[in-house]
């Protein structure tokens, strides 16, 4: 029954843009501090106040069109869009409704293999609202929030399934997050996504009516969210029955989305062009310019990961999809070429140990030039693998000391050259005249129990090149002899 | 000192002929005595000013250098804040509204010692044209205290013509500024929109408003064209071009080959009276070397209507802000969210107010807004679009400033009559050109005309030029109202 049924899915994307001031005032964009510090007369909606366009929110904006492969429009405009809130310092927001700074683009996600385009209907830049706090017997508002700078990025209903949502809203995300042009953090709601779903027989071309779900605080979140709101409607429908258009919210308890309020007729907001603020007026120069300078994309480094740098797919995807770890992965190739060696030391060594001291690698704050230091100490000869991982141990508990030093430090790290491992190869050597005549005789193994005694009696501290290679010189000249 | 010029009265101060002790305190008395019968003032300024005096005859006596405003006192319209002071925009919902910044003209006009002596009477949020419609008392017209001193920025007016202070400013959204100074025989000047910086108006219509000066005479209004008609970057709209040099260029002005527009047609329904005073004016222009042309501008007939849509969309958002939630009348009594905004709107907002919220609400309500609203703005750009036509034929445009003289206070209760009032001073907003009002003579029942000379976008200094070479072959501005004779 359930494949007769396909999912529509759209998103709107709001991300608020980590702008150092406001989008139409000075106050600072700030998370997390004392309520209504962080504002002006323009937050309040002061009488007499008037917009100043914050024009690194347009940049921004720009950079992200871009990233997109969108139009971006030379000349766009905001509009007013009014309705009455405390939290609408005006009881107007200033939004761009008719004439958005961006038009279409896409986002290309790899999914099971397969090269996914979901397209964007246009994005464009707004203000924030502040934030009601309600107390037992009275409410307080926060402006604090009020007037940060917002890009809405509205998809076309291009989505079939939770997955796909939940892909594409993660690729936007980290296409963000390179760009660096928003936190996206959805607990602090810097990033928040509204999804509207319906669903239609196979067949059908129009599209049903439409819910949108609202305030979803993770990506895992809104897959259960929109899987239980698909599984409702194909039951309301299969019962004959209608749905119930509004905006619902999801009880991650009862695992079900939930009516908050119904729409019977669409909100008049009345838009109309903003007259305190000239059009926006961008040059080619001006986007060229942005566009000549955009930053590594995830899509970019994903693919340079695999195809340049050899890295599997797997350790591409797992670096990429955390930007602070592949921003830190790039600073260690600066000084080590080893590409293969540096991502397992971030990805399974360091990440094991730090994941036992309940940290990050990125809060010990390491430098990366000391993980590049180890990996040049091991490829290098200077010391073994299993010397390094004590090495690493003690970078996990002295986070700023260079691994060279602690090395150079302990007496069991220092590198055993050849003089100190001769006597021990002949003392094997000696001891094992079977081992050595077996070894003659073609028997391998007989070779590796050698050795594995040389590594024994050194407590692994020289390299296995260096013990083979003794070795074999010592029987061959043993055997000439 | 009461009709001294305000250059004058700022030389004598920087001459030391005068303190600013002794000018603000005789104009604070003359007030006293005399804006009972004018009601010019909401507000004074009394303490704020004294101490600026007293500290700008210290400044003096060091030697400092003066600001060209150095001892006038000037007269702000209440819509235009001054920190700390109450900006009440002739609102009982803001009746205790404190201002949180200074207006960017507030400030300027400081940073040259001028003297800001009180805040002055006007339609509630600007939306009248006889300052009647102020929450709190109409103002009498110095001319003829039973009459209307116009408006919205009626106070202004009536305080210089009232020899209140020498300078004062007003908004113009539809001839708020012009109209006033007509009725009050005094200059009254409407910038280019975006010369001079809005930061610090409450906004009315903000496509439309600007701020502008009253002064006794076009030079006086030039000096504070000069301190105000600054670029800033407080104020979005506010144009980036130059300044210019107002009062030099009235000295250098010659009129040889320039022409003045007259839209005779549009002028058709001008009464006896107003139409033989405003023929007396363009004889005068003509007499001074300009050559008078007929242009067609009959579009203007449209203008009351666009701008009763236009004006009204934008007032009915500006002033959604005002809900009884952050700041301003918060009506008690409340049982939700709704009844706060309710009541609160309801009590602190007038009559007139409420009528324009509405119309706008309505004009850009879906389904109403492409009749309304769209349609409106097609014809904005229509008569935008005129007045190009008409300036490649003519560098002015003169019109009556009003239909008639000071009307009779109480006298129009219609409103639409009320809104006739503005139908010649309408489009300069509509269109964002520079116009002024000069007076041009009296009725037989001696109330003050105003000759209105408009320019195209940006020629602001050229008006201004204009302006004062007909001024200075009529002499009308010196005539003083007999009410005004005495001195204290």
């Amino acid at each position: 029954m359930i494949q007769e049924w396909q999912p529509v899915i759209g998103l709107e994307i709001h991300a608020q843009l980590n702008t150092r001031s406001k989008l139409f005032s000075r106050a600072p964009n700030r998370f997390g501090d004392e309520p209504n510090t962080n504002i002006t007369s323009v937050c309040t909606g002061q009488p007499g106040t008037l917009p100043i366009l914050n024009r690194e929110a347009v940049k921004k904006a720009v950079q992200l069109g871009c990233a997109l492969n969108s139009h971006i429009a030379r000349k766009s405009r905001f509009d007013r869009k009014s309705y009455f809130y405390p939290d609408n310092p005006r009881n107007f927001q200033i939004t761009q409704f008719e004439e958005p700074i961006i038009v279409g683009g896409e986002v290309v996600v790899e999914l099971d293999g397969e090269l996914k385009k979901f397209s964007i209907d246009h994005a464009h830049i707004e203000d924030d609202t502040g934030m009601l706090k309600h107390f037992s017997n009275f409410a307080g508002i926060d402006y604090n929030r009020a007037g940060t700078a917002l890009i809405e990025i509205v998809s076309t209903a291009c989505m079939h399934s939770a997955r796909e949502a939940s892909s594409y809203a993660m690729a936007l995300r980290e296409i963000l997050l390179y760009l660096d042009i928003s936190d996206c953090n959805m607990e602090e709601g810097s990033l928040r996504i509204d999804v509207n779903v319906s669903v239609r027989r196979k067949q059908e071309t129009a599209l049903r009516p439409k819910i949108e779900i609202k305030n979803m605080n993770s990506f895992h979140h809104m897959e259960l969210a929109i899987n239980a709101e698909i599984a409702r409607q194909i039951r309301i429908y299969e019962q004959e029955g209608d749905i119930q258009v509004g905006t619902y919210r999801f009880d991650i308890e009862k695992k079900e989305t939930i009516l908050m309020r119904k729409k019977e007729k669409p909100a008049d907001y009345r838009y109309f062009p903003e007259p305190d603020l000239p059009p926006i007026l961008l040059t080619d120069a001006f986007i060229e310019e942005i566009r000549n300078n955009l930053p590594e994309l995830p899509a970019a480094r994903y693919k340079r990961y695999v195809e340049v740098l050899g890295l599997s797919r797997d350790a591409a995807v797992q670096l990429v999809s955390d930007k602070p770890t592949s921003d830190y992965f790039e600073e260690t190739l600066k000084n080590s070429s080893n590409a293969k060696s540096l991502c397992n030391w971030l990805l399974v060594e360091f990440s094991g140990r730090v994941k036992q001291n309940n940290t990050t690698l990125l809060k010990l704050e390491i430098p990366p030039h000391h993980v590049a230091t180890l990996v040049n100490l091991i490829d290098s000869g200077t010391i073994t693998g299993k010397i390094a991982k004590s090495v690493a141990d003690e970078m996990v508990q002295n986070p700023q000391k260079d691994p060279a030093h602690i090395v150079q430090e302990n007496p069991d790290f220092r590198p055993i050259d050849t003089a100190s491992i001769e006597p021990l190869v002949d003392a094997v050597l000696a001891e094992n005249s079977e081992s050595v005549r077996d070894y003659l005789a073609g028997k391998g193994r007989a070779f590796d129990f050698l050795v594995g005694q040389v590594m024994k009696r050194c407590k692994g501290k020289a390299s296995p090149e260096l013990v083979n290679q003794l070795l074999r010189s010592k029987i061959d000249s043993q055997g000439l002899g | 000192m009461h009709y001294t010029s305000a250059q004058n009265l700022s030389e004598q101060f920087k001459n030391g002929e005068v303190s600013a002790q002794e000018i603000v305190s005789f104009h604070l008395k003359r007030i006293a005595n005399h804006d009972p019968k004018i009601q010019a003032f909401l507000s004074l300024c009394s303490e704020r000013v004294k101490e600026k005096a007293r500290l700008l005859d210290l400044k003096r006596k060091s030697g400092a250098q003066l600001g060209k405003l150095a001892g006038i006192p000037i007269a702000l319209k209440d819509n235009i804040h001054l920190k700390g002071e109450i900006t009440t925009c002739g609102s009982k919902f803001l009746e205790n509204y404190r201002a949180v910044f200074d207006a960017t003209v507030s400030q300027l006009m400081e940073e040259e010692d001028a003297l800001i002596i009180g805040k002055t009477n006007c339609d509630e949020f600007a939306m009248g044209s006889s300052t009647e419609k102020s929450a709190f008392f109409p103002t009498k017209n110095p001319w003829d205290l039973n009459a209307s001193p116009g408006g919205s920025s009626g106070g202004s007016a009536a305080a210089v013509a009232a020899g209140f202070s020498p300078l004062s400013l007003g908004s113009d959204t539809g001839g708020s500024i012009r109209q006033p100074a007509a009725f009050c025989g005094i200059v009254g000047f409407k910038p280019t929109y975006g010369r001079v910086s809005r930061s610090g108006l409450v906004a009315f219509a903000s496509s439309l408003d600007q701020i502008g000066p009253f002064a006794r005479s076009v030079s006086d209004a030039a000096l504070l064209m000069e301190v105000i008609a600054r670029h800033t970057d407080d104020d979005a709209t506010n144009l980036s071009i130059p300044q210019e040099k107002y009062r030099e260029e009235l000295k250098n002005f010659s009129p040889r080959g320039l022409k003045v527009g007259i839209p005779w047609r549009f002028l058709e329904g001008l009464s006896v009276e107003a139409r033989k005073n405003f023929e007396e004016a363009i004889r005068e222009l003509k007499s001074a070397g300009l050559e008078l042309v007929d242009i067609d501008l009959e579009i203007l007939n449209l203008s009351i209507a666009v701008y009763y849509i236009l004006a009204t969309a934008e007032a009915s958002t500006n002033l959604a802000r005002f809900d009884g939630v952050r700041y301003g009348t918060r009506a008690s009594g409340f049982k939700n969210l709704e009844e706060l905004y309710d009541l609160s709107r309801q009590q602190g907002f007038g009559p007139e107010v409420k009528n324009r919220i509405l119309l706008g609400t309505y004009v850009l309500s879906s389904g109403y807004k492409d009749a309304y609203y769209r349609k409106a703005q097609q014809v904005r750009t229509l008569i935008i679009k005129k007045f190009h036509e008409v300036f490649a034929l003519c560098d002015y445009v003169a019109m009556p400033t009003s239909p008639t003289t000071a009307f009779e206070l109480g006298s129009l209760q219609d409103p639409l009559q009320m809104y006739l009032q503005d139908i010649y001073t309408i489009s300069a907003n509509l269109a964002g050109l520079p116009a002024i009002s000069v007076p041009s003579g009296f009725s037989s029942d001696k109330k003050p005309f105003g000759l209105q000379l408009l320019s195209p976008s940006c020629k602001d200094s050229s008006l201004l030029s204009l302006a004062h070479l007909y001024e200075s072959h009529t002499q009308w501005h010196k005539q003083i109202p007999p009410f005004a004779a005495e001195a204290l």
